[in-house]
């Protein structure tokens, strides 16, 4: 992990705590409560991001908060953010219209270990807004397929209308190189496919649990129940990695509101090895 | 009906002998349902039981007045039914292909008699179909935690 005094006082970052311009390009509703809205730099300085990365957005006059990147990371001059309508910042993030003005910070965080999951199977588990971080996996595995041997997404959702990502759910079931499978908590009409919980679709996909890396994205409890039943099918613990969410001010490991036992999670994660947080997640309150 | 070929995906296949494994395919036979068509209907006696060679199965529960509600699906190689076990023997949910479906059926009396005579294999059948119960029973506990709701 690189220091923090590098990070503060390197020549790429000389302002961390300084909004950059950013102008919004489009809002499309993903959902009744989530939005996905791409953005372009007014100072035309790409912003490049590694899958799994976060920005600070702020709303000028109304705050400031973190946002995994949902985009493309082979496209650094659009920066793409999937955002649910929870609080007063968000809700006014998902009311942005176009050519509107936001500021940018980062991107900050550990992002997901891409090379280390090369020519292995990778199973990529998403619950809920848990696909947005996850996004940007899938896009860079689908750009350099031949670099990963059997890749599975399986994806669980609250009820069919809350799926995000439709068109790309779409175009991902439609590859033979991909394994895509989709469960809702609770169904509804019209709904033919899974419901359950998304480990009930680990039987469906192959995996070779001796050369397998997992990244996991969802609630704290889903990610829990995922890494335990992968360990279970003989997936090593150090071989899992889940994101972690925490409330994320400074995002440069200075103010500490992010502290997760001994990680700060805007500078050691948000990925994080399932090994590392195993035993935390297991305390309440934490 | 020849078990071999889905003995690898089915647990409690897999946790056959190969005389039990003949005995079980010699009161089995293959059924295909088309999409949407009935498998069991909740309340009715559970004298069968069935593994899904192909498709998909979905457990309902009928809500008077209102569409039935798909509260679990199961896939290849998954047991469709425990109920067939357990006293009384009468089907909880009603069972529908969500899919073309292919299964196997198995007589459930016959299985139970044998279970009866032999002590081992009685063992090994109550641990996959018990584990399998406490599995969905941990899962159905998750299902109801509403873990992607908005906050």
């Amino acid at each position: 992990m690189p220091s923090l005094v590098a990070a503060v006082t390197s020549e790429e970052r000389p302002e961390p705590m300084l909004p950059r311009p950013f102008r919004v390009l489009s809002n499309r509703r993903e959902t009744p409560d989530t939005t996905t809205l791409a953005f372009a730099s007014e100072d035309r300085v790409a912003l490049g991001f590694n899958p799994g990365q976060f920005t600070m957005l702020y709303v000028f006059g109304v705050g400031e908060v973190p946002i995994s990147i949902s985009g493309d990371p082979n496209d650094p001059t659009i920066l793409t953010h999937t955002v649910r309508s929870v609080g007063a910042v968000t809700d006014a993030i998902v009311g942005l219209e176009i050519g509107d003005l936001v500021g940018v910070r980062g991107p900050y965080g550990v992002g997901w270990p891409m090379a280390t999951a090369e020519g292995r199977d990778l199973l990529v588990v998403a619950g809920g807004i848990g696909l947005a971080p996850l996004r940007p996996v899938l896009i860079d595995v689908l750009a350099n397929r031949d670099r990963y041997n059997e890749v599975s997404l399986l994806y669980g959702s609250r009820s069919p209308t809350d799926l995000l990502f439709r068109e790309d759910l779409h175009a991902w079931r439609a590859r033979f190189d991909l394994n895509v499978e989709v469960t809702v908590d609770r169904s509804g009409e019209g709904w033919f496919g899974d419901v359950g919980v998304v480990t009930g679709l680990l039987p469906r996909v192959s995996f070779d649990p001796a050369s397998t890396t997992a990244m996991v994205c969802g609630p704290e409890v889903m990610m829990k129940v995922v890494g335990s039943e992968l360990e279970n099918r003989g997936v090593e613990t150090g071989s899992i990695h889940v994101s972690i969410e925490r409330n994320m001010k400074c995002a440069i490991g200075f103010c500490g509101h992010c502290q997760f036992g001994p990680d700060f999670i805007c500078w050691g994660g948000p990925v994080l090895s399932y090994d590392r947080v195993i035993e935390r997640l297991r305390v309440s309150e934490l | 009906m020849n078990l071999k070929m889905i003995r690898e995906q089915s647990e409690l296949l897999a946790a056959l002998s190969n005389t039990e494994l003949e005995f079980f395919e010699s009161v089995s036979r293959e059924i295909r349902l088309a999409a949407g068509e009935i498998l069991f209907e909740e309340g009715a006696s559970a004298d069968t039981f069935f593994i899904i060679s192909e498709g998909k199965i979905g457990l309902e529960m009928t809500i008077p007045g209102k569409t039935p509600m798909t509260i679990q699906t199961l896939g290849p190689g998954d047991l469709v039914g425990v109920s067939w076990y357990f006293p009384p023997h009468r089907w909880n949910w009603r069972a529908r292909a969500m899919v073309d479906t292919t299964l196997v059926e198995f007589d459930a009396s016959q299985i139970r008699g044998r279970c009866a005579e032999n002590r081992d294999l009685a063992l090994e059948v109550l641990g996959v179909v018990a584990g399998e119960a406490v599995a969905r029973l941990h899962r159905t506990r998750v299902q109801l935690l509403d873990l992607y709701r908005s906050v």
